[in-house]
């Protein structure tokens, strides 16, 4: 069962939704609006939402009471684990998927961010030491 | 230079800082390894955000005090790992090594943007409230989406947090109305 929600603001829902469920292993929950889809991974249900009106039913992505729009983007992330890195990024790179960086090594893991298609950052990583193991064996 | 061949009797330092957070951390490792799982994560399959913050004690109190996270790694100066139930929330500054770093363009991540956590509350009016007093920032006021109420919180770098309640909480039956953090 999810029980962490992410929101991300995207241009295009159904563009987002090709991408999470084609790429990254997504599954639609439900998509009741054009600007609003629910997915689901393991424990993260990711929000979709695009920027709508003032007077959208729809509460998650509109303007701000200043009339600030809200818009996708920026460099905070939800991260997935994957088992092979690299084997990974050489697959979505062969699906057209755009990378933001090449794989950095970090502390305790190999990381890379992927764009979606609205420019949100996914950061997919690898553990190399097993307390940043995300499951359990 | 040789090697001094006091340094195989000296203990390995470990930083005591006398916080209770800190306290209790190196306690559930503790317990951890006495249960023989020091090497799993402290909260296993959990999903995990990124966060760029300015000031990572800053960040640090505030998302443990605020929102009820609690510390699990600090390396001072440039990241820390919380959880708060299945989220996993990594907290990293820009320029600090690994995920800080910048890009090979140049360009350095930095706090802010739309895209946000969502932490369910169950009565958002009173944490709203709650957290006004203790001096939080708020973006927007509470909104009433389809099936939800909701509210965007500032981190103190900028970044978003929405709380969240089912829309009909207060109609349900039985249905608490004592305020309280999230």
């Amino acid at each position: 069962m999810s029980t962490v929600s992410v929101r991300y603001i995207v241009n295009d829902v159904d563009e987002a939704i090709a991408f999470y469920c084609g790429h990254l292993g997504f599954t639609e929950q439900m998509h009741p609006d054009p600007a609003f889809a629910m997915l689901t991974r393991g424990d993260l249900r990711l929000v979709l939402v695009s920027p709508v009106p003032p007077g959208h039913p729809g509460g998650g992505s509109r303007p701000m009471p200043d009339g600030t729009k809200q818009c996708p983007g920026g460099w905070n992330r939800f991260m997935l684990e994957v088992p092979d890195l690299a084997g990974t990024v050489d697959a979505l790179r062969r699906e057209g998927v755009s990378f933001r960086n090449d794989i950095v090594t970090g502390v305790g893991v190999k990381q890379v961010l992927v764009d979606d298609p609205s420019g949100n950052p996914v950061e997919l990583f690898e553990p190399v030491r097993p307390e940043a193991r995300l499951a359990s064996r | 230079m040789a090697p001094d061949p006091l340094d195989a009797l000296r203990l390995p330092i470990v930083p005591v800082e006398p916080r209770p957070e800190f306290a209790d951390a190196l306690g559930r490792r503790i317990g951890a390894e006495r249960a023989g799982r020091a090497r799993e994560p402290a909260v296993p399959q959990a999903a995990t955000v990124r966060y760029f913050v300015d000031d990572l004690d800053t960040a640090i109190s505030f998302y443990c005090r605020q929102l009820g996270f609690q510390e699990e790694v600090r390396s001072p100066g440039a990241f820390a790992m919380l959880h708060r139930d299945r989220l996993r929330l990594l907290l990293s500054v820009p320029g600090a090594a690994g995920a800080g770093r910048a890009l090979p363009d140049g360009t350095v991540p930095a706090p802010g943007g739309w895209n946000r956590i969502a932490l369910q509350v169950t009565d958002l009016a009173a944490t709203v409230a709650a957290l006004r007093d203790a001096g939080a920032r708020f973006r927007d006021d509470i909104v009433t989406g389809v099936g939800v109420r909701q509210i965007v919180l500032l981190d103190p770098s900028g970044n978003l947090v929405e709380l969240f309640e089912p829309a009909g909480y207060h109609e349900r039956p039985g249905a608490r109305t004592r305020g309280g953090k999230p």
